[in-house]
């Protein structure tokens, strides 16, 4: 009896001991965790070597993994210049929610990165939790900074826009301006003339234009569907049908009619299957390979282009020409579409004196350069090699830049118009039925 | 021993180990919640929950003592389940009536998310579909598996060849898996037949769907199948011969009823993987396409299936806590649908 019980005794006691040894290890995760340092927070995070809390190390999440290397050799040249080092983690891919998500579990585990990127729509998220920057010597440089209730909250790392692109040299063969594309008949014309030259120019389809949603619903329910918000109207005047879109999700008939007429010209004079269940990789071959004279995407696809084989081998002159599906609109839709955000933790003057860095020369020459970036910055002339740099460049001096409203609409709601784009393109739905079909979509996604 | 037999100073020290035990316990998550950074906390948790065990253990009767060892010894586990499955349960149940965005919560709203929830088109639809997508699976991925199963235990030669030709889907993600398929479905099949793709209409999509899935899974039942059959003992199938049974009775009365069990682990397996169905959901058509009228509605999720459209209420609309109850109902589904299912296999497992 006396010996059963100290067996047992002595086994209760030998599971407790491995019990604390295990406890042990997770208390002391926990507190490692809440000083700061990540190393056991992600997957994607990489090993720390010092505590942020000392004001050495700044933290960067990036949502770009085509720019980590290049975000890497901008650390590298911050710590020399300054001795403090910058972390770089990159998360995401095709899916821009993923760098939003990381956020969302570093914020519940207590490991926020000092500095994080943001598009405009995520600001919402954080609201109250955000330095405001407007004290920043680099804000006077820049008509790009995101500024909401909280003050001015993004550093905004580079200008993109967006409208019909084009190969200059095919235009040029076809003697097409694309100066004068500024209304659906000219464009009406233009596509003509490049149909009935089509064997001559080489061309397999006059636009490159996809439409499926499972593949490029981002392109048409982000991008195309923000020419229909903002296109012709210089950025900052008016937003009167972002403002109708957000009051229950409506649309205005008359505009919507005349870009779904404008989508329908696109759709006559593009690759069916591209249309219908192509992908970026197809859609970037064709026009990257001379085959097609437009293509329905932004500045963000020189970066695809340069990469590309078939361009590298025969490169042509590219151009952004407005998405004039009305008489007279001579815009693009364009500004800063990815911002940093800097968190109010306990690094932010660290982390105020790494942003300021990065807008000055040195660091801007990495992001002209080495990443492609269109500077936001004024006091930066360098222009990348980029194919679509002089573009966007030529539109912001002329202060030809429309809203980007777009990023403003209720999160997911390109999903939901994506699938009609592609079902016009289908031919399920003509100009009509696309019309009160996507308004019927916008008004339920908003009502929901 | 009577509890008499413990003396007054036992007893005193005995409350004492068990107040101080809990008295840390309440202090370390006190200090949790109160947002304290201390790096105490930790230490504090862990030898609070030890000394607390040692003041049970010391508490003077002896009549749960055996039990109380037992509990020591299964508390690991129990603690780790706990962490790992009961409270983000019960937390998930909790957002679920809050307006948790993600980042923080705000308000309570009830049951508004989950009214919200089924007033939506989309969402019913998902039902809709993902109860229709696992009736069909789990008779077709049992009838297959079943059917490759017998093929595989026949004396065909190349016998190890087949058997591995058909479990080597199940070893590709189903990631990988949906976009090689979506490539065949859009680029191979196109091309060979001249049709359009099946990938190109909601009910054609589902189709495929429900092609890779079973292409997928058919060979892993086909797996458990065989360890059935070949477990059918010899000499009954024998006497089954003598007594001139034919292939199909043998068949029918003999090895069916033989691996009644097998049958219900397969059925089960398939219902509730059919039910989580997402990777290839996603990766296949991502839950596009379009559906003209439903529920008076254009719908523009027609591929959608419950876990894919729970993903996607949470990450791209950005709305965490209504994710959070379609989640419950969820689990409420897949909870019922297995006990159901396994009660009423047991049953006829008794009955055979």
């Amino acid at each position: 009896m006396k010996m059963k019980r100290i067996m047992a005794l002595l086994t209760a006691g030998t599971m407790a001991f491995m019990l604390a040894a295990c406890g042990g290890s997770t208390s002391s995760d926990t507190s490692s965790s809440s000083s700061g340092d990540s190393s056991a927070s992600s997957d994607t995070t990489a090993s720390s070597d010092s505590a942020s809390a000392d004001g050495t190390t700044i933290e960067l999440l990036n949502g770009k993994p085509e720019i980590d290397t290049q975000l890497q050799a901008l650390a590298d040249a911050y710590k020399e210049a300054t001795g403090v080092t910058v972390k770089v983690t990159t998360v995401g891919g095709s899916n821009q929610a993923t760098a939003s998500d990381t956020l969302k579990k570093d914020y519940q585990a207590g490991t926020m990165p000092d500095v994080f990127v943001a598009e405009a729509n995520q600001f919402e998220n954080w609201k109250g939790m955000l330095v405001d920057l407007s004290g920043e010597k680099w804000v006077s440089d820049t008509n790009y900074a995101f500024t909401n209730d909280d003050g001015t909250v993004g550093f905004p790392c580079y200008i993109e826009g967006w409208g019909l692109a084009y190969n200059a040299d095919v235009l040029e063969k076809a003697g097409i301006d694309p100066t004068t594309l500024t209304s659906p008949d000219a464009y009406k014309t233009a596509f003509e003339t490049l149909e009935s030259k089509k064997d001559e120019l080489g061309l397999t389809a006059v636009v490159a234009y996809g439409a499926n949603n499972a593949n490029l619903g981002w392109s048409t329910g982000t991008h195309l569907f923000g020419q229909y918000l903002d296109a012709g109207i210089i950025s900052g005047q008016d937003s009167k049908y972002f403002d109708l879109l957000s009051d229950g999700g409506k649309i205005d008939e008359q505009r919507m009619t005349d870009f779904a007429n404008f989508i329908d010209l696109i759709q006559q004079h593009c690759d069916k299957d591209l249309a219908t269940q192509g992908t970026y990789d197809q859609e970037t071959a064709m026009f990257a390979q001379g085959k097609a004279a437009f293509v329905t995407q932004g500045s963000w696809f020189g970066a695809n282009l340069t990469s590309s084989d078939d361009y590298k081998a025969a490169p042509f002159k590219c151009g952004i020409a407005p998405f004039a599906f009305e008489d007279g609109i001579d815009t693009i839709c364009g500004g800063a579409t990815g911002y940093w955000a800097c968190y109010n933790g306990d690094n932010v003057d660290a982390a105020k004196a790494f942003l300021q860095w990065c807008s000055e020369a040195d660091a801007q020459k990495i992001f002209v350069e080495q990443c492609g970036f269109n500077s936001p910055f004024n006091s930066i002339t360098e222009t990348s090699d980029d194919p679509f740099a002089a573009a966007i460049v030529s539109y912001r001096d002329a202060n030809k830049f429309s809203n980007m409203n777009t990023f403003m609409k209720k999160d997911g709601l390109q999903n939901e118009t994506g699938q009609v784009f592609e079902d016009f393109a289908k031919g399920n739905l003509d100009v009509a039925a696309f019309v009160s079909t996507i308004s019927q979509v916008c008004q339920n996604y908003y009502a929901k | 021993m009577k509890k008499s037999d413990f003396s007054v100073g036992r007893k005193l020290s005995a409350y004492a180990v068990l107040v101080c035990g809990i008295v840390l316990l309440v202090a370390a998550l006190a200090m949790d919640f109160s947002g304290s950074q201390s790096a105490a906390r930790g230490p504090m948790l862990v030898a609070g929950m030890l000394v607390t065990i040692a003041g049970i253990y010391l508490f003077p009767t002896l009549k749960y003592h055996r039990a109380l060892i037992y509990g020591i010894f299964l508390f690991p586990l129990l603690f780790t389940f706990a962490v790992t499955v009961i409270i983000p349960l019960v937390e998930g149940i909790g957002y679920s009536f809050t307006d948790w965005d993600g980042v923080r919560v705000t308000g309570f709203v009830g049951f508004e998310n989950y009214a919200r929830m089924f007033r939506s088109a989309d969402f019913v639809w998902s039902i809709l579909i993902t109860f229709i997508f696992v009736f069909v699976n789990v008779i077709l991925v049992n009838l297959i598996g079943f059917l490759l199963a017998l093929l595989c235990t026949t004396h065909i030669k190349p016998l190890g060849f087949f058997r591995a030709a058909y479990f080597l889907p199940n070893l590709i993600g189903g990631i990988v898996l949906g976009y090689i398929w979506k490539f065949i479905f859009n680029e191979v099949l196109t091309k060979l037949l001249g049709s359009v793709s099946l990938l190109n209409a909601s009910n054609t999509a589902l189709m495929a769907i429900i092609i890779v899935y079973i292409w997928q899974y058919g060979g892993y039942i086909m797996l458990i199948y065989i360890t059935g059959l070949t477990g059918v003992p010899q000499d009954t199938i024998e006497a089954a011969a003598i007594d001139g049974a034919n292939a199909w009775q043998t068949l029918m009365k003999i090895k069916v009823p033989m691996i009644a069990p097998t049958i219900t682990i397969c059925t089960f397996l398939t219902l509730t993987s059919a039910f989580k169905q997402f990777d290839v959901n996603l990766a296949l058509t991502n839950g596009t396409g379009s559906v003209a009228n439903f529920m008076g509605q254009y719908i523009t999720n027609g591929t959608e299936m419950l876990a894919l459209n729970i993903y996607s209420t949470a990450v791209s609309e950005n709305n965490y806590a209504l994710s959070q109850a379609k989640a419950v109902f969820f689990f409420i589904i897949l909870a019922i649908v297995s006990i159901i299912q396994v009660r009423s296999s047991n049953k006829k497992e008794v009955s055979l």
